[in-house]
């Protein structure tokens, strides 16, 4: 059964063993013409909960686009593509933005803090609209600023900046956290730190965890590794053990 | 074209709505700057022409009755060019379509050849030179017009209690009666009063005045001082009545149209200066956030080799595209305007001739002015883009430094929203921008506030002055002051219900080295009729003594209640009095200077008479009342209220209407840009931080209450100092134009209040609108992966 988000809410599935996101040939394609940019040839794909997956590609490979797609920032051209029982493929703006709302948690490589609000306050934005937050205090606590809660971003080191919107994405306890480059712009020894928050979040709340990143160091630390090439995935990898954050370098 | 300029155009095209905002605004200010500048060209050099070409005299004499020869007397003071004496009397006009009665100034033509001074220009028909027919007369264009009189129509006149037949040759101007009213009205009535000429012998004969005249007109030669001319020409007519000799600063028609010429003054530096200086702060605002995004790409340039004069001309460039635009409008606006107002002084003003003339001085001032608001605005901010070294530049920039903001340091922020908290700490983070952004919102408000007030004085003076302090229905005037017995004939008029007394003393009123020539107006201590009223629109009781001015006579003479005034008499025996000021009477038109009847009559020593009376007429009795006035020899004129607020609501209502109208849809414009432009800017500056909350779920609803946020504080703020700053600019504004001859209240009203904040608050919605339109459009994922 398929339903528009836009007239219900969520339903969380009962059992594990369902797929978080069932995408059967998604594709996407900007332009027409001879301007036509095909972003995703016809992706097929299944996410379970608590899987941390990461995603590695080229610039222009179509990662970024499959984590939109998935992230509920944009449609697709053709193709299934199911979150639980909603039909996202079909839904329209309002019914992306409460998708958006409730189900996932997104963290970018620039940290899109808002600068006029403390860490606390920019946690708390989220946990105010959201239907079943934990407390902001927590979600600091979780990514380690559990004492820097009442800091402007712009007293916070770029790492810290990062593992506020960690902290953001988490507090309303997605289902989903999409995290797009997230160490792109830090130093190995801040980049590990904010790993080690996602990984913990992953582990600790079962938080189905899509990477999208250029850098095939971080393949060890995840469940499976999809490989994207000209829209299309060409390569997958399982982990039998993920590898410890800590363990890793680039 | 240079890549740079590629880069310029391109730039431009992607801000081209709020380049164009910016562009508006300053060809709103650059309108009404050209307009008003050239319409002061276009009447002065009108007027300078028309003065020197029909040979307008400096100075200017009535008097009873003098012979001929006297003017040989005036001839040879020293310093005087040439002479020109005339008879002038006022006579009952005789038309057949005119119920009411209508009153003529008859004026003599010299019997030979035209006239030395005040010469008439002949707009249709001819001027009677010579032997013509009996009866030939000239007709001022402003009566003919109003009656549609043409050259050969015949209609008849009572001169001197005498009919006479009268068939017009010709519809004429003259230098003196550029603007025509009744002799002590501020106003026209171009129905009830004309002017008209007619040759020496006729109008002798007709008047009993062979060999005489009664008005004398004089040119001065190059650096003689008027004052020493008129004291004598006082000293030579003194015998012959004379009522004082006047230059042309106290010449009705020359200072109505200094005065029109004082207002557009008033009117063209303050406002505009008010646009270009919002134009000014717009397009810093512009830039600054232009130069801002532009960051990297000036550290790239830089890089390159670039030199910092090339970005800084880069970037003046932009700011003078800008300029080019809004002075190109700017120009374009002034001209047609001004075009389409020249015709309205038609109204008021009779020339030969009034064209449009472009003030070319002032299209270049303009063109320097905006140029400079536009490279003022503009000059911080590209310094600050040339003096960024390119590591800096390319660095993007750290997040900004924020704090909690005052108002949540007290109680009171507890309670905020995380959307108001982040409103109250990006307006307090940058307390200039703010309080300039908020200055600039309370203009946006007070300008709306200045025409509106215009509107609202105009009809306080037709409703209120007209209804409610003059509640006569005439007034009616006789050809010699009489006994007071007089106005119980006038009482017994039909359809008369209350009759008050009039005693018209023309006198001259000095104070210091300042003096005045007018009717001191004597009036019943109770008028209950023409009422004299004070600022806060109470009756001023007359007092048995001392005289209630104008205010704006007491301004003009600089004196206040207290003060002794030196009144002489111009009438009878000429006496002359020190009269104190005991009040000051708030009077829209012309200034007067009031007494209780009684006490004038003492001052003149003639006992108790009479020059006309205030009447109150019952409209079912009008017509008999009307047809009663014409056939009682003794009414020398009738001034009908009704008749003189019409031609208030088509002259000057009219044409501050149609002023007030234009400055309303500009103050509109640049409302509109001010908010809109304002509101783009903010979206620039926060879309990553609207883009973060549409991604994290917010609605877009929510997203745009973020947006605007910040807006309405500063507007909630704006509002009530934009219409006290309003309010203090229509005060200032009615002060500069306020005239001698007319004179609008300062009425501030709540629905004036009202339609400011409305504009304010549509252009709000409307721009807030528009941002959130384009907010949706946006791309948020590029947004969110893009460096600041």
């Amino acid at each position: 059964m398929s339903k528009s988000p836009s007239n219900s809410h969520p339903q969380e599935s009962d059992t594990s063993e369902d797929p978080v996101f069932r995408v059967k040939d998604l594709k996407k394609i900007y332009g027409e013409g001879e301007a036509e940019v095909r972003a995703l040839g016809g992706v097929n794909l299944e996410c379970r909960e608590g899987e941390f997956l990461v995603v590695l590609g080229a610039s222009g490979s179509g990662k970024s686009t499959l984590l939109n797609l998935l992230g509920g920032l944009d449609t697709p051209t053709s193709g299934e593509l199911h979150y639980r029982d909603w039909n996202l493929g079909a839904a329209d703006d309002d019914g992306l933005t409460q998708y958006r709302r409730e189900a996932v948690g997104f963290v970018f490589q620039f940290y899109n803090l808002i600068p006029s609000l403390t860490a606390r306050e920019n946690v708390a934005l989220i946990t105010e609209i959201a239907p079943d937050p934990m407390t902001p205090e927590k979600a600091l606590e979780m990514v380690g600023l559990g004492e820097r809660m009442d800091h402007f971003p712009s007293e916070l080191s770029g790492g810290e900046q990062q593992r506020v919107a960690i902290a953001r994405a988490i507090a309303k306890r997605p289902a989903v956290l999409m995290c797009d480059e997230p160490t792109g712009a830090l130093d190995v020894h801040t980049g590990i730190a904010v790993l080690e928050a996602i990984d913990r979040i992953n582990r600790e709340l079962g938080t189905l965890t899509l990477v999208i990143t250029h850098n095939s160091a971080m393949s060890a630390i995840a469940d499976r590794v999809l490989t994207l090439s000209g829209g299309l995935i060409t390569g997958e990898q399982r982990n039998e053990e993920r590898a410890a954050v800590k363990s890793m370098s680039w | 074209m240079s890549l740079l300029n590629r880069k310029l155009r391109r730039d431009l095209y992607k801000l081209k709505s709020q380049a164009l905002a910016v562009a508006l605004v300053m060809a709103c200010g650059l309108a009404m700057m050209i307009m008003t500048r050239s319409l002061i060209l276009s009447l002065e050099s009108t007027r300078d022409d028309y003065y020197r070409d029909y040979r307008f005299a400096d100075v200017f004499a009535n008097l009873k009755r003098a012979p001929d020869s006297v003017a040989e007397d005036l001839r040879a003071i020293s310093g005087v060019a040439a002479v020109q004496t005339s008879i002038a009397r006022q006579g009952r006009l005789e038309l057949p379509a005119m119920i009411e009665p209508a009153t003529g100034l008859f004026i003599s033509l010299p019997e030979y050849g035209r006239p030395k001074l005040n010469r008439l220009y002949l707009r249709r028909g001819q001027i009677p030179e010579g032997p013509t027919a009996p009866g030939r007369i000239l007709v001022g264009e402003a009566f003919a017009e109003a009656h549609g009189l043409q050259p050969g129509d015949d209609f008849s006149a009572v001169l001197y209690g005498r009919q006479q037949s009268l068939r017009i040759a010709g519809i004429v101007l003259s230098p003196e009666f550029v603007f025509e009213a009744p002799p002590g009205s501020a106003l026209p009535d171009n129905r009830s009063y004309g002017v008209f000429w007619m040759p020496y012998k006729e109008l002798a004969r007709a008047t009993q005045m062979d060999g005489a005249f009664n008005r004398v007109a004089l040119t001065l030669r190059p650096g003689v001082r008027e004052q020493t001319v008129i004291a004598a020409v006082d000293r030579i007519l003194r015998p012959y009545g004379g009522r004082g000799a006047y230059g042309r600063e106290s010449h009705t028609s020359h200072t109505r149209l200094r005065d029109e010429i004082g207002v557009l003054q008033g009117l063209s530096i303050g406002f505009p200066l008010v646009f270009l200086g919002v134009a000014a702060f717009m397009t810093n605002a512009v830039m600054s956030r232009q130069i801002t995004l532009q960051r990297e790409q000036i550290a790239i340039l830089k890089s390159f080799g670039f030199s910092n004069r090339a970005i800084g001309g880069h970037f003046l460039k932009f700011a003078l595209v800008i300029v080019v635009v809004g002075t190109g409008l700017g120009i374009l606006g002034g001209i047609f305007l001004g075009r389409n107002l020249v015709e309205m002084y038609h109204l008021f003003f009779r020339f030969p001739l009034l064209e449009f003339q472009l003030a070319r001085t002032v299209l270049v001032a303009a063109v320097v002015v905006s140029t400079l608001a536009a490279v003022i605005g503009v000059w911080g901010a590209v310094r600050a883009a040339i003096r960024l070294s390119p590591a800096e530049a390319m660095r993007p920039e750290p997040p900004a430094d924020f704090r909690p903001a005052f108002f949540e340091r007290t109680r009171l922020g507890r309670s905020f929203t995380p959307s108001l908290r982040m409103a109250l700490r990006n307006i307090e983070r940058r307390p200039i921008r703010s309080f300039i952004t908020c200055i600039a919102l309370a203009m946006a408000t007070g300008i709306l506030v200045v025409p509106s007030a215009f509107r609202d004085g105009i009809n306080h003076v037709l409703d209120y002055q007209w209804d409610i302090v003059q509640r006569q229905t005439a007034y009616t005037t006789l050809i010699e002051p009489q006994a007071s017995l007089a106005l119980a004939a006038l009482r017994n008029l039909p359809g008369v219900t209350l009759a008050e007394p009039v005693r018209a003393a023309p006198a001259e009123l000095r104070f210091g080295n300042r003096t005045r020539r007018l009717a001191v107006i004597g009036l019943s201590p109770q008028a209950k009729l023409n009422r004299v009223i004070d600022r806060q629109n109470r009756q001023i009781l007359l007092p048995d003594h001392g005289l209630v001015l104008s205010s704006k006579l007491a301004d003009v003479l600089q004196v206040k209640p207290g003060d002794s005034l030196r009144v002489t008499m111009l009438e009878g025996k000429r006496p002359e009095y020190a009269v104190p000021v005991v009040a000051l009477a708030e009077d829209f038109a012309g200034t007067a200077a009031y007494m209780d009847i009684d006490a004038l009559n003492r001052l003149m020593g003639e006992g108790d008479r009479i020059s006309g009376a205030y009447l109150s007429v019952v409209s079912g009795q009008w017509l008999d009342f009307l047809a009663a006035v014409k056939a009682t020899p003794g009414i020398s004129g009738l001034v009908i209220k009704e008749a003189i607020r019409e031609g208030f609501r088509k002259t000057t209502a009219e044409s501050i209407g149609l002023i007030q109208k234009i400055y309303l849809t500009f103050a509109t414009v640049v409302a509109f840009g001010i908010i809109y432009n304002s509101v783009r800017i903010s979206l620039s500056e926060r879309q990553r931080e609207l883009a973060t909350l549409r991604v994290v779920g917010f609605t877009r609803g929510e997203v745009g209450g973020v947006l605007i946020g910040e807006l309405v504080i500063l507007t909630l703020v704006a509002l009530p100092l934009g219409l006290f700053i309003g309010s203090g600019l229509a005060s200032a504004i009615m002060q500069a134009v306020n005239t001698e001859f007319v004179r609008l209240p300062l009425i501030l009203t709540p629905a004036n209040y009202a339609f400011a904040v409305l504009v304010v608050t549509i252009a709000s919605i409307i721009s807030a609108t528009l941002a959130c339109r384009y907010l949706n459009r946006l791309d948020l994922v590029s947004v969110l992966k893009a460096r600041d």
